[in-house]
């Protein structure tokens, strides 16, 4: 069955409001001509069109999780797919996207770090929910981009909050035994969120660690962690530390090093000799380019 | 316009369109893959595969679509393109995928 674009659109739109993840694929070069612009979709176990081949689309279905991990909830790409059909081997190129729900930002503990994160999560383009057990704290109006604020009970904090693998949790709590009965809920989790921060210092996230220990849990589950939460920038203000955590939750999607980009390009001793105090060979203005690292924003092939 | 709006549009498309994706960039071209471009038979309805830096291109490239030409990819290549005020902002190879939107809108051709 032959399906449009505009019909794949739809069914996006369709997706996307019922929070269900959709895999579009289209195919866009191969040999016969007559399958380019065949299209399909996948999701959950729900499939309409078809590539032009059943071996094509069984390729493209089988490759789909590798392509798109469970904690993205957008992608595009294209790839060149093999398969046999009448006993020769074809390759076709196909585009594909994936559409989810907005990835999630769980912050708990409602205080003054919580009120930069949930701006700044939201301004990542998250879904923002914030849950604490204090109703002062936990109240809409201190978290206007928040898409959710709960007042929970931290015997069963994630009771009113179904966490997945594309989810972030981040703690910060009042205190470190708040911040445990969180993680043991969330180290026990069959489908943990991907991404499991929590602040504190030295000496809070032992203690917390020790506690962890105490039930038997191992250093592999401490490591799956991120304690103390966010990049090491040297900030101290709520604002400057909520910067710290969602720097991090860019770097643990986007894989960069977290390094100044200066020092990763070092264009000046790449290009200009390097030796310190040297005078300078081309540059207008004594001021360097614009060194934003665009060449190294590639994507697709 | 976000992707949730042209995808709105793309869906509700009352006149025949071509749908304009990026499929695959390399190099710092103006918008990554993904993005898209909705273009009717008098220019483009909504969204941008990277403004002037070789839309002109793909938008020439659909008319042929409305006058029955297979989908097919169009390789932008800005690279060297001299003419351009801003090669800061171009300088990469793009592919974008054109294909008829709606084809149950275009009649008979």
């Amino acid at each position: 069955m032959r399906i449009s674009a505009a019909q794949v659109a739809a069914r996006v739109l369709e997706a996307l409001e019922k929070g269900e993840r959709i895999h579009t694929a289209v195919v866009v070069d191969s040999p016969d001509r007559s399958l380019i612009g065949r299209r399909w979709w996948l999701s959950g176990r729900r499939t309409r069109g078809t590539l032009g081949s059943p071996a094509l689309d069984e390729a493209v279905a089988a490759a789909v999780p590798s392509l798109f991990p469970p904690r993205e909830s957008r992608g595009a790409l294209s790839r060149d797919f093999e398969y046999s059909e009448g006993g020769s081997t074809v390759t076709a190129r196909v585009y594909l996207e994936l559409h989810g729900p907005p990835a999630r930002m769980v912050i708990v503990g409602a205080g003054h770090i919580a009120i930069p994160l949930a701006r700044m999560g939201a301004m990542l383009g998250m879904r923002v929910e914030v849950l604490d057990d204090r109703p002062e704290f936990a109240a809409a109006h201190r978290f206007p981009d928040a898409a959710a604020v709960r007042v929970i009970d931290f015997r069963d904090p994630f009771a009113a909050t179904p966490l997945g693998p594309s989810d972030h949790v981040i703690l910060v709590t009042r205190g470190h035994s708040f911040d445990y009965e969180c993680l043991v809920r969330l180290l026990r989790m069959e489908a943990p969120p991907g991404y499991v921060g929590m602040i504190g210092s030295r000496r809070r996230v032992r203690a917390t660690h020790e506690q962890l220990a105490r039930e038997g849990f191992t250093t592999a589950d401490m490591k799956r962690v991120r304690a103390p939460v966010g990049l090491d920038l040297g900030g101290q203000t709520p604002a400057e530390i909520a910067v710290s955590v969602v720097a991090e939750i860019i770097l643990f999607h986007a894989g960069g090093t977290g390094a100044p980009l200066v020092e990763k390009e070092r264009v000046v001793e790449r290009f200009f000799g390097g030796a310190t105090g040297r005078r300078a060979v081309p540059a207008g203005g004594g001021r360097s380019a614009d060194v934003r690292g665009t060449d190294t924003q590639t994507n697709g092939d | 316009m976000d992707e949730k709006e042209l995808m709105a549009q793309l869906a509700g498309l009352e006149e025949p369109a071509v749908l304009a994706t990026i499929v695959s960039a390399k190099g710092s071209t103006p918008r990554k893959t993904g993005a898209r471009m909705l273009i009717g038979r008098e220019g483009v309805l909504a969204g941008t595969v990277g403004g002037g830096c070789g839309e002109g291109e793909v938008i020439a490239a659909a008319q042929d679509l409305f006058e029955g030409a297979p989908p097919t990819t169009v390789r932008v290549d800005l690279t060297d393109d001299f003419t351009t005020w801003s090669p800061a902002v171009c300088g990469g190879i793009m592919n974008v995928f054109i294909e008829r939107a709606n084809p149950e809108r275009f009649g008979g051709g």
